[in-house]
């Protein structure tokens, strides 16, 4: 085999938690994988998921899993276009006992939550959710409540459904570490999945797998996931080039570079590594960054899609140089 | 305006060429004077957008103006607005430049007439080149006034023309076509894309690849000139660079005058004429030319040849001997009596005086010395002839000597050697120039001059002694076939090759004379020639020369160093007083028929036999000359020619090689330091939580269970400094290059791992050795330690193996001999050094940006 050196003794216990957490929402979600190996690097990276595809292909399903493996609060946020930012946040409310205004917290006080179908609506509330998921926190009446760690929002929304959604500004997707589409099982998957889900949901089976104090210990570690200069240099790189590309009319952010490599830590860590290497960039580069860009009038009238944009960059741009060491 | 300037650079840079005709610098300032003339009317009519037939009529008025400036101020009006008196002037000026010419050998003193002329012609070259060049768009076409100028020295001048002088020309010409070739390309854009420099191409660390296309854009609306530029400069670099080492890398290139000036016409329709402008160019001309052509013929009074003087060149500069300027007064016209008294001849010494009639042939032209014999003491002839007082020649500055017939009385002095030999040593009168030598003589022709002349008792016999070195005992061959002038081509032939004709003999003896202290000089004339019916008919190869000597109370005296008969100047003579007297040389006393000679004294043959005497004074000049080339047979020449190819051809093999032998050693070095007995080979995890995890587990042979290759003879790893894994690294990315393979510049370590060892299928071993070599790769460049790194020569031989075991034989073979690693390599050298020429170019551009072009 080749890995010549061992995993070291502070991943150990990351990697077979992340492992059995992994095992956890695969029981649940057949043949995806790739899927909820980004939604656990996502989630260790102390990042957002948006999970975009078409109705019916288990978005829902991943997130609840994941909710449900931890032992952590989980909310739901159906997203309609009435729903109201206070719906979100919490809303203070007057007590005739204590006569008093309490704060009564909304579904965003949780460890995980879900929002469906957060393009439905209106962009005010919106907005109010990402407010709280880049602060981590909500101010209500002047009053602000931290929000628990780990925090993590796990966005749905359906790109065809145009009818009645508001598409998430530029502004908004760049707040999401990672945008995953989910795609149609495999039908050997789909199969078993009928047989499984022919009965109860496979979700109420589902037990937690860790807790969330050992989440934020695996959180912890993922922060000591050694970034050589290189790396780094690298990732930048990447970056700069969607900038600079003929093909987008709008590159990359800066933000987008710090959740790049944060999640390129998660990433390295679920691997046993407790250092990063280019392969994690190349292979995160296109959830990370494609979500963010748009496309020029010249690739739109190719058709030529944002990921496969970055994935032409990654196949441009030199690795760090390996001679001058 | 680029074009004008780059004909004005071309036209100047032919014009050096033409320093070897020239004495002093004067001329080359007033070239560039007169260039820069034509450059700036140039320029003018470009700024005024004058039609192209306005152009030359400005640039003649230009160049009018300048030199009436330059010569003749003092006439003109406002010193350079030309008047009747600046044009009578200049015309003046022109007539005795063009005479000077035509009198003087090469390199001409550059006095103001010949400076005018040069300055004249060379403006008119340019105005040529300019007008084909920058107003026709010809720019090819100006090759042949450039040609032209290029053409004079080495129609002149015997030497070939130095090639650093021709380097500047050809890169004149070269950047007029280049500078062409960019003006075509800059207006109509460019069809073909000839190279993308890596500058435009790469991508720019930040920039990456999108800077790299907003520069295409950039370029594009400009029309690179670069790639253009770029091969411009490779195809003339190439052919200058073939110019120059081709001609002398062929075993034999004589330099062969395509235009027979100064020799007389060769081919049918090149006119009945034999001009002498330039005595030591002409002489060999003479010599070779294939039939004989009769210049004279003379009757005298005692019925002997005798040899006939035309030049006495007295400057030796360490490149050949040349004339100072005649000094001949209206009072010693030959009409007004006797000559001057030939020099140092004494009452006491006894002469006989000789009569000669001598007839010029009617071919003859330019010739404005009489052949006479020496020394001279009265000449009936028509015309005006003046003799020089110091040399007695006589010349004339208005009439030719065609068709003449002349009648001469010499009093020859007719010296015993007993007489010589009791010479004294004294010449206070004489002129130092006789005896000077240039500094930079080398010192092993001063040593042979020593050695030839130890133990002389005499100047008589030094002199003696030196032309029997070159007659016997330095075994001097005769050939007309001789390269050059100069230091080196008098060692040459004093020291190396010994073969020569009656030029180099003739200068180095009286070069040898000059080091024992002997004044001398060099004659140039004919011999005596050959008796046809009863007069002596003297023909175009009887041209010789020879060394006069200066002894005190005799006077000049002629020597005559060059081998005569069959094997050398045929009608050449050896004089009687020449021989050596018996004391020194023993008892040969073969006659010799036909010499010259009014004394007793027997002369000597000149391929007389050695006697032992003389082989052991040969003998002992073996140290001084060395020993003759031997020549090698073709086969041999043709056998070191291929075995050198060979080696050539192996250099790429034996750079691949010594890199890699650099490249393990540093592995090794790196490998020795503070090594570990041991480690366990495996570690017990998988890579990663599960089966599919791609990035970390790219070897599906190899398994975890593998024993890696290699680690069962206990690994060693470095601990605490990084270890030279880019060594490793580097010889495998030159592995794929030399196997056909290639890293892709977004290749990571692990995947192109994973990549090789699906796409070969490499087995288990090599799989293993070749994700042992990616991982360490990857750990020392980006981990904070890069761990335990086991011996990486064993995993690269085997990972070479699995490599060449994918490839053909053939390819195999390449791989060894030709290495595409160090061809690559060697590439970008030199695409780094034309990268560097590119920037400087740009540099010169930039700056001179500003003025618009």
């Amino acid at each position: 085999m080749a890995v010549t050196h061992d995993v070291p003794p502070q991943l150990d216990e990351l990697v077979s938690t992340a492992h059995r957490i992994r095992e956890a929402v695969e029981s649940v979600v057949e043949g995806k994988s790739d899927a909820v190996r980004l939604t656990l690097t996502v989630l260790l990276a102390e990042g957002h998921l948006l999970i975009e595809d078409v109705p019916g292909v288990g978005k829902t399903m991943l997130a609840k899993a994941l909710a449900r493996s931890i032992d952590c609060p989980v909310r739901r946020v159906q997203f309609t276009p009435d729903l109201l930012p206070s719906d979100i946040t919490g809303v203070s409310a007057y007590n005739q006992q204590t006569r008093e205004f309490e704060f009564k917290p909304g579904p965003v006080f949780a460890n995980i939550v879900v929002g469906d179908e957060i393009n439905r609506a209106s962009p005010k509330t919106q907005s109010a959710l990402l407010e709280c998921m880049e602060e981590h926190q909500v101010t209500v009446d002047g009053v602000t409540y931290q929000l628990d760690s780990p925090f993590m929002v796990i966005a749905t929304q359906n790109p065809i459904e145009m009818e009645g959604t508001y598409p998430l500004p530029e502004a908004q997707r760049d707040r999401f570490t990672a945008r995953v589409a989910m795609g149609y099982p495999e039908p050997h998957a789909e199969l078993e999945m009928l047989d499984v889900h022919g009965g109860a949901s496979p979700l109420d089976k589902l037990q937690p797998v860790a807790t969330t104090a050992e989440v934020r210990t695996l959180i912890e570690a993922v922060r000591g996931v050694y970034v050589s200069q290189p790396v780094k240099k690298y990732a930048i790189d990447l970056v700069v080039a969607t900038r600079h590309s003929p093909d987008l009319r709008l590159g990359a952010s800066p933000r987008s570079t710090l959740q790049l490599v944060r999640a390129a830590r998660a990433h390295a860590a679920l691997a046993g590594r407790d250092y990063v290497i280019p392969d994690d960039l190349q292979d995160l580069a296109v959830p990370v960054l494609a979500h963010r860009l748009l496309p020029s009038v010249e690739a739109q009238g190719q058709r030529r899609l944002p990921e496969q944009v970055v994935t032409d960059l990654v196949r441009r741009v030199p690795v760090p140089e390996t001679r001058a060491s | 305006m680029r074009l004008s300037v780059a004909a004005a650079v071309a036209t100047f840079c032919a014009a050096i060429l033409l320093y070897p005709l020239f004495e002093g610098g004067s001329w080359f300032w007033g070239t560039l004077g007169a260039v820069l003339a034509v450059l700036a009317a140039s320029m003018l009519s470009g700024r005024l957008s004058l039609p192209a037939w306005a152009a030359p009529v400005v640039g003649v008025i230009v160049l009018w103006i300048y030199l009436t400036a330059s010569f003749a101020a003092g006439k003109a009006w406002a010193w350079f607005v030309p008047t009747k008196a600046s044009v009578v002037e200049l015309a003046r000026l022109l007539g005795t430049g063009w005479t000077d010419i035509q009198r003087f050998a090469a390199p001409v003193p550059a006095n103001t007439g010949v400076t005018l002329l040069t300055c004249g012609g060379v403006g008119l070259v340019a105005l040529l080149v300019d007008l084909l060049a920058a107003r026709m768009r010809r720019a090819a076409l100006a090759g042949l006034p450039l040609l032209a100028l290029a053409t004079v020295p080495a129609t002149i001048l015997a030497d070939p023309i130095s090639w650093p002088a021709f380097v500047i020309a050809a890169s004149g010409f070269l950047g007029l076509l280049l500078a062409d070739g960019r003006e075509r390309v800059g207006r109509w854009g460019r069809a073909v894309l000839v190279r993308r420099t890596t500058r435009a191409a790469a991508p720019q660390p930040p920039g990456a690849a999108g800077r790299g296309a907003r520069a295409a854009e950039h370029v594009r609306e400009t029309a690179d000139t670069r790639g253009l530029r770029l091969s411009g400069k490779r195809i003339g670099f190439a052919a200058v660079v073939l110019a120059v080492l081709v001609p002398a890398a062929l075993p034999v290139m004589e330099p062969v005058s395509f235009f027979t000036f100064g020799v007389g016409g060769r081919g049918p329709g090149a006119g009945n004429s034999i001009s002498i402008p330039n005595p030591i160019a002409g002489l060999r001309g003479q010599l070779e030319l294939p039939e004989q052509r009769v210049v004279l013929s003379y009757t005298n009074s005692d019925d002997k040849p005798r040899y006939l003087r035309i030049y006495a060149l007295d400057t030796f500069d360490g490149e050949q001997f040349s004339m100072t300027e005649r000094k001949g007064s209206p009072d010693n016209r030959t009409e007004d009596g006797p000559l001057p008294p030939p020099p140092g001849l004494s009452r006491g010494v006894p002469v006989s005086n000789v009569v000669t009639d001598i007839r010029i042939s009617d071919e003859i032209t330019k010739l404005s010395f009489l052949p006479l014999p020496y020394p001279p003491r009265q000449i009936q002839v028509d015309g005006d002839w003046r003799a020089d007082v110091s040399s007695l020649m006589v010349f004339s500055t208005r009439d030719e000597a065609a068709g003449l017939e002349y009648k001469v009385s010499t009093s020859e002095p007719a010296p015993t050697s007993e007489l010589l030999k009791s010479l004294p040593h004294s010449r206070s009168d004489l002129d130092a120039r006789f005896l000077k030598l240039p500094d930079d003589l080398p010192p092993e022709i001063r040593a042979l001059a020593d050695q030839l002349t130890k133990g002389a008792r005499s100047d008589y016999d030094a002199a003696v002694k030196l032309q029997e070195f070159f007659t016997r005992t330095g075994n001097f061959t005769y050939t007309l076939e001789t390269q050059g002038h100069g230091n080196s081509a008098l060692k040459d032939f004093l020291l190396r090759s010994r073969a020569g004709f009656c030029e180099q003999f003739a200068s180095s003896m009286a070069v040898l004379a000059r080091l024992a202290g002997i004044p001398s000089r060099v004659a140039i004339g004919y011999t005596g020639g050959t008796k046809v019916g009863d007069r002596w008919v003297v023909g175009t190869n009887d041209s010789h020369s020879w060394p006069e000597l200066y002894f005190e109370g005799v006077g000049w005296l002629p020597f005559e160093p060059t081998p005569t008969g069959s094997l050398g100047q045929g009608s050449a003579r050896v004089p009687a007083y020449t021989v050596p007297p018996p004391d020194s040389v023993g008892d040969s006393s073969t006659p010799t028929p036909g010499a010259t000679s009014n004394s007793a004294d027997e002369p000597l043959s000149p391929q007389g036999r050695i006697n032992p005497r003389q082989l052991d004074r040969e003998a002992a000049l073996q140290p001084v000359g060395l020993p003759a080339e031997e020549p090698a047979p073709w086969p041999a020449y043709v056998g070191i020619g291929v075995a050198v190819l060979l080696l050539l051809l192996l250099v790429p093999a034996a750079l691949r090689l010594l890199t890699r032998g650099r490249r393990l050693r540093r592995l090794d070095g790196a490998g020795g330091t503070s090594s570990k007995p041991s480690r366990p080979s495996k570690s017990s995890h998988p890579s990663g939580p599960d089966g599919s995890d791609g990035p970390d587990g790219p070897d599906g042979a190899g398994g975890p269970g593998a024993p890696r290759t290699g680690s069962g003879a206990g690994v060693r790893a470095v601990a605490g400094r990084r270890p030279n894994v880019a060594a490793v690294w580097a010889e495998l990315d030159d592995l794929l290059l030399d196997y056909g393979t290639e890293r892709g510049t977004s290749e990571t370590p692990r995947a192109l791992a994973r990549r090789l060892a699906e796409r070969y299928e490499f087995d288990a071993d090599s799989a293993a050795a070749l994700t042992a070599i990616a991982s360490a790769v990857e750990r020392s460049l980006f981990a904070r330690s890069p761990g335990e790194i086991g011996p990486m020569r064993q995993d690269l031989r085997t990972v070479r193996r699995a490599l060449a075991a994918t490839v053909s034989r053939g390819r195999r073979v390449r791989a060894v001999l030709l290495p595409p690693s160090t061809l690559r390599r060697l590439r970008r050298l030199g695409e780094g050094l034309l990268d560097g020429f590119d920037r400087l170019e740009s540099l010169r551009l930039r700056r001179a940006a500003p003025k618009g072009s």
